[in-house]
């Protein structure tokens, strides 16, 4: 579920809002191509094996050696430990070195006071080189950072980047991120960082409507190839996710409200109580489970061929019709019942425009 | 007898012997220099040091080897070169780790490298959330053995779309949420394009070094766009004429850019040339418009567009 802090970060001008209460999801609005697979995060499970001790160990000893002293909670925090973690590692630090092990030889690492402390550098005082994943993730991200609306080109983030690149062993061109267009990407960016009320004209495709709302941008990100603004929306009065190129028109009104921090790095795309449906799918289909988030997916092997179950939240019955046309005979509706025939409806709702006769010239 | 010691401890006291004594030593010096620390036993104590040595080097400390002759023929002595293991220093000044910093913040891959390369380069992982955030997911089961394959240059063995591919990976695309794969594929003995969740299995690869990338190489253009998609295909017709209803007509022409305008209708609808080279690219495209948009013409692909609505709404499958 999703949780937020709320921190003021700049002086509340003309008029301060406060927040309505509202629900706990943010509800997916209109939203088309959306997260394959929601990404967790691996929780640690059972105690840390000798090789992991040790590994976090070479990381964390040059990191310490080149502060000299960081607070226990700060720095367990930092490295993902609980802070029973951290002092059991650093102890064990303290007592290793090279013989003779007089105090001279130890690894200068000690707790004192809520710290901890690192004076002498004797060994691991540099870190490890990166490993072609870590050099892989550092290349990628902060080329794609310097891609974003607003990005310093010739900035620090570009010279980190010149310095890094010759540690690639392919060179740094052959790993390319493409970022969709960003319109209002900036300004919605900027409007998060203030609070302020925009007025916008959202298009839904679903729905062919288009719609005035104000809303409070919290934060926008990029996902699957499309921007995306988490907001609160003044009208339904919900935290609502907004593709940020369905957003035709955008002004500010002037009104500001507290500024918050959304912390989740997954958006919760789906409220509970969105209708829920089951598709199964034929391997000429199968952009739809690639496409789309999905509850639960089976594969299940019917007239001796594999066809996929999956089962998924849709916002609206225009929008499970938009996507049965254009899958055609690769997907069925599974359940619920009442949409069984909803392909072949929308279908006919199209054909009637061919065969009206068209639209003449 | 051997002193009760953890076998983290006792790998970490090895490494910063074989880091400290800068001159190689014998597993018999090494059991001498850290005293009882192995089992006293010969056999105990040889199987235990090869486990600390595996794990060592399962973390990327080379430990080096050499068998030696003469008297001592047959013993074997270990050693690290620190300069084999050390990150030099890249004097990164504090802007740039910021910078840094903000950018994995940012940028998220869905695996945890990133924070340790921060902390690796001297950063530290950002504890606030930003305000802008991109996703570029690497949650493929095989995505951490591709990346160090292209950064490697290993060539990769896979199954995809139920052949098996030897491929000399050239370089990598993130493009709207797939990661792709360009490189010489040695059964169609060209440059291919392969999307990374669509690759069957697991993956293999050979010894780093194993093939050579063409220069000049640009990795963005061999992967083909949306729109390009829409062309390549075999359809004897190339282009139709497309009528999208006002409302959608923004997007389209964003999408296709005025050239592709033929005639604007006076209620607002306008006819656009949309490539249909690719017909099943170009269904996917057209229906995501619903009743909103018709194909007038050629007459070809107007009469498949309506047997496929015909099909879907008789309910034939």
């Amino acid at each position: 579920m999703k949780s937020k802090k709320a921190s003021v970060k700049k002086t509340v001008k003309k008029a301060t809002i406060k927040k309505p209460a509202k629900k706990a999801v943010i509800k997916k609005t209109a939203i088309k191509k959306t997260l394959k697979k929601p990404v967790k995060k691996a929780s640690r499970r059972g105690p840390r094996s000798a090789a992991q001790r040790v590994t976090g160990l070479l990381v964390m000893l040059p990191w310490i050696m080149q502060r000299k002293r960081v607070k226990i909670s700060t720095m367990a925090k930092q490295f993902g430990l609980t802070e029973t973690e951290l002092m059991d590692d650093i102890q064990m630090a303290a007592v290793c070195g090279v013989p003779p092990y007089s105090p001279d030889a130890l690894i200068d690492v000690f707790m004192d006071d809520g710290m901890v402390v690192a004076e002498v550098p004797l060994v691991f005082s540099r870190p490890l080189k990166l490993s072609t994943a870590e050099l892989f993730a550092i290349s990628v991200m902060a080329k794609t950072a310097l891609q974003l609306p607003g990005a310093d080109k010739k900035g620090p983030l570009s010279t980190a980047l010149a310095k890094i690149a010759p540690l690639m062993p392919s060179g740094a061109e052959t790993i390319k991120v493409e970022l969709p267009d960003a319109k209002f990407v900036k300004e919605l960016r900027y409007a998060a960082t203030t609070g302020e009320r925009h007025d916008i004209e959202y298009f839904s495709p679903a729905s062919q409507k288009r719609s005035n709302r104000v809303i409070t941008a919290r934060k926008v990100f990029e996902d699957s190839g499309h921007w995306y603004v988490a907001a609160d929306d003044h009208q339904s009065g919900e935290d609502r996710i907004f593709r940020i190129d369905r957003i035709e028109r955008l002004a500010a009104v002037g009104i500001f409200d507290v500024v918050e921090q959304i912390f989740e790095t997954d958006p919760q795309w789906f409220a509970s109580t969105m209708q829920q449906v089951t598709l199964r799918v034929e391997p000429e289909a199968r952009w739809i489970v690639e496409s789309y988030p999905y509850i639960s997916r089976v594969t299940k092997k019917i007239k001796s061929h594999n066809v996929v179950e999956i089962t998924m939240s849709i916002t609206s019955e225009q929008w499970l019709g938009r996507m049965l046309l254009r899958a055609g005979n690769g997907v069925k509706v599974v359940k619920p019942v009442e949409f069984k025939n909803l392909g072949k409806l929308s279908a006919q709702k199209v054909l009637a425009r061919y065969v009206a006769g068209g639209s003449a010239k | 007898m051997a002193i009760k010691i953890s076998q983290a401890e006792r790998m970490l006291n090895l490494l910063a012997l074989l880091v400290d004594r800068n001159r190689p030593l014998t597993l018999r010096q090494i059991r001498q220099e850290l005293g009882k620390q192995y089992p006293d036993g010969d056999e105990a104590a040889r199987a235990a040091f090869e486990r600390d040595k595996a794990a060592l080097r399962e973390m990327r400390i080379p430990i080096e080897t050499k068998t030696l002759g003469g008297d001592a023929a047959g013993e074997v002595t270990y050693w690290v070169n620190r300069s084999n293991y050390e990150l030099s220093d890249l004097r990164l000044s504090d802007e740039e780790r910021i910078a840094l910093q903000l950018a994995v913040a940012t940028v998220h891959l869905g695996a945890q490298h990133g924070e340790e390369a921060l902390w690796k380069l001297g950063g530290e992982r950002a504890m606030q959330s930003t305000s802008l955030s991109v996703n570029i997911g690497l949650v493929d089961q095989n995505m951490s053995a591709i990346t160090d394959a292209v950064m490697q240059r290993r060539t990769l063995n896979f199954e995809y779309k139920g052949e098996k591919r030897q491929v000399d990976p050239y370089g990598m695309l993130s493009r709207s949420g797939f990661w792709y794969i360009i490189g010489f594929d040695h059964l169609r003995k060209d440059k291919r394009v392969f999307r990374v969740d669509r690759i069957e299995g697991k993956v293999a690869s050979s010894q780093t070094r194993a093939f050579k990338t063409p220069s000049g190489f640009d990795v963005a253009a061999a992967v083909p766009t949306e729109k390009q998609m829409l062309a390549a295909g075999d359809g004897e017709e190339t282009t139709a004429i497309v009528l999208v209803d006002g409302p959608l007509v923004a997007g389209v022409r964003n999408e296709f850019g005025d050239g592709a305008v033929i005639k604007e209708r006076a209620n607002g609808s306008v006819e656009f040339s949309i490539p249909c080279g690719n017909l099943s690219a170009f269904r996917l495209w057209l229906f995501a418009m619903v009743e909103s948009a018709e194909v007038l013409a050629p007459p070809r692909v107007r009469q498949q567009v309506i047997e496929w609505l015909e099909d879907l709404a008789a309910g034939k499958s």
